[in-house]
């Protein structure tokens, strides 16, 4: 066996590499003061930190938790029932459907959100049957934007985690005399929080972060965490306080981990 | 009362889901054959932008790039991928979680996470900003998909199956070329398949992790966003990639199809 152990050493350590030199970067970049990665003649300084309190920075990162969080609210209401309604569908039909919901995402996503921007606009092709939307640069934009591009990523996981449940713990249920609403909030909705959870992961972490979307669709006006790190990056060049800003997206993605997880082992008991 | 709000809530559900994900879909359709280089207004039917998707020279030129790192990041991944899966799959579980663990990093990180990580690391040591960064930064995020892929076929595997073929004189060699890559050939094809959509449609990590104006589709569309140089061209090539997902689906399913009705 020893010889098949063998392959997956360098990926371990090419990986921790990769993951773990990244972040040190980040952290020694964000407490200095340099150009770009060039770290001769780097001096400590706390500036950075002291920036993140400017309203900018504050406010971008409320904007991206609260306009996620509702986006994501929004993808569980609708993606829930939708991927309950497919698991009922004829096995024949079923992967046609399942098709039906992936399929978009095969479409460019930066296409996607022109097209909703174009619809948005003032003046949009809806002129045409009588509709001005005039939505761009709202929060409402942002939101359809975002729980039109990732609720596949909110479907697919309950699908799946719905499709694979076993049968005869609801007929044991209904036997044993649990009404169709107890099945479902006693049985069938405890079981399926594994795929709540990785459902809302995969819609909340992406839609916190985007950028080209609150771009386009905030038309400039709302930003969000990850317009303010874009624009440092590959405009500003200012690696310092963009480093720092990302340690806070990773502080987050940790922080809605641990949420998640605990929630998820709070509902089961 | 939940089975009867369900049923009323039923349908207005699934058009809203079907709006919010084909409405952009057929907008991009009629765009593509809109007389007019301006969005808002319909002035006639006209198939030039699918012309110019061959005629414009740098949408060409992102598209060649597009595909050109989509298959060969593909290939390398796969190659990774199923290899690091086979040394996932023996090792103990201690070792084979550690190496998980790492792999789903890239699945559960953010795009931008990502991007700008590997754009500090090249930048870092250096590399040329361009083909070969954005080559390795899709293999990056490739491999893991792969390894998912394929690992569930492994675990369903005999492990066995391997000792056996050594024992019957296989070197390990031939018995993992022999025995086991044609068992999970399936998991293979299905890690392949999302690598290379993966590796299509992505935006923001080759935004981070290009360079020396090497761009694909997407970074083409992105810099052209707003400005005059932008060309409905983008919408008929899009256009194009949904029909021709479309027919493969349908031609599979219906070939499926066919395969039960002979058999029944």
């Amino acid at each position: 066996m020893d010889y098949l152990q063998r392959l997956s050493k360098p990926y371990k350590w090419i990986m921790y590499l990769l993951v773990g030199v990244p972040i040190i970067i980040m952290i020694l970049l964000s407490f200095t003061s340099t150009l770009g990665v060039d770290f001769s003649g780097a001096e400590f300084s706390l500036d950075n930190l002291g920036r993140l309190n400017e309203p900018v920075y504050t406010q971008a990162i409320k904007n991206s938790l609260t306009l996620s969080s509702i986006a994501t609210i929004i993808c569980f209401l609708i993606g829930y029932p939708i991927a309950f309604m497919i698991t009922k569908i004829r096995d024949k039909y079923k992967w046609l459907i399942l098709v039906m919901v992936i399929s978009p995402m095969w479409s460019n996503m930066l296409l996607r959100i022109i097209a909703w921007e174009q619809l948005f606009k003032p003046n949009s092709l809806l002129n045409t049957i009588g509709i001005s939307l005039d939505l761009l640069g709202t929060r409402s934009a942002i939101i359809i934007g975002m729980v039109s591009i990732y609720l596949p990523f909110m479907i697919f996981p309950i699908f799946t985690v719905l499709d694979k449940m076993d049968k005869s713990l609801i007929e044991a249920s209904v036997d044993l005399g649990a009404t169709k609403t107890q099945v479902f909030t006693k049985i069938i909705f405890p079981l399926s929080i594994s795929g709540v959870a990785s459902g809302v992961m995969m819609t909340f972490l992406p839609s916190a972060t985007a950028f080209a979307l609150p771009e386009r669709l905030g038309g400039g006006r709302i930003l969000l965490i990850g317009n303010v790190i874009e624009n440092l990056f590959k405009r500003v060049y200012n690696y310092n306080l963009g480093s720092l800003l990302s340690i806070v997206i990773i502080l987050i993605i940790f922080g809605a981990m641990r949420i998640i997880n605990r929630q998820e082992g709070g509902l089961i008991i | 009362m939940m089975t009867k709000l369900m049923n009323i809530l039923k349908w207005p559900l699934v058009l809203v889901t079907f709006f919010l994900l084909y409405f952009p879909i057929i907008i991009i359709a009629i765009l593509s054959v809109n007389e007019s280089q301006s969005a808002h207004i319909f002035t006639g039917f006209t198939f030039k932008w699918y012309e110019e998707i061959i005629t414009n020279s740098s949408l060409r030129t992102a598209i060649f790039n597009t595909f050109l790192i989509a298959i060969i990041s593909t290939a390398i991944s796969t190659v990774i991928g199923t290899a690091v899966a086979i040394g996932i799959n023996a090792n103990s579980k201690k070792e084979s979680t550690k190496v998980l663990m790492l792999s789903n990093i890239p699945i559960v990180n953010p795009d931008i996470v990502t991007g700008l990580s590997l754009m500090i690391v090249f930048s870092f040591v250096r590399l040329k900003f361009g083909f070969p960064s954005m080559l390795i930064a899709h293999i990056f995020f490739s491999v893991p998909f792969v390894i998912l892929s394929v690992l569930p076929k492994l675990r369903s595997l005999d492990k066995d199956i391997f000792y056996g073929a050594v024992d019957l004189g296989c070197t390990p060699m031939q018995a993992v070329f022999k025995v086991i890559l044609p068992a999970i050939k399936t998991g293979i094809i299905t890690g392949a398949l999302i690598a290379f959509t993966m590796s299509i449609d992505d935006f923001v990590i080759s935004y981070f992790t290009t360079g020396s104006g090497f761009s694909n589709f997407s970074i083409w569309l992105y810099s052209r966003l707003g400005r005059r140089t932008f060309s409905p061209a983008a919408y008929a090539y899009n256009t194009l990639i949904i029909i021709g997902t479309f027919t493969t689906i349908m031609i599979m399913n219906l070939k499926s199809y066919r395969k039960e009705r002979k058999r029944n």
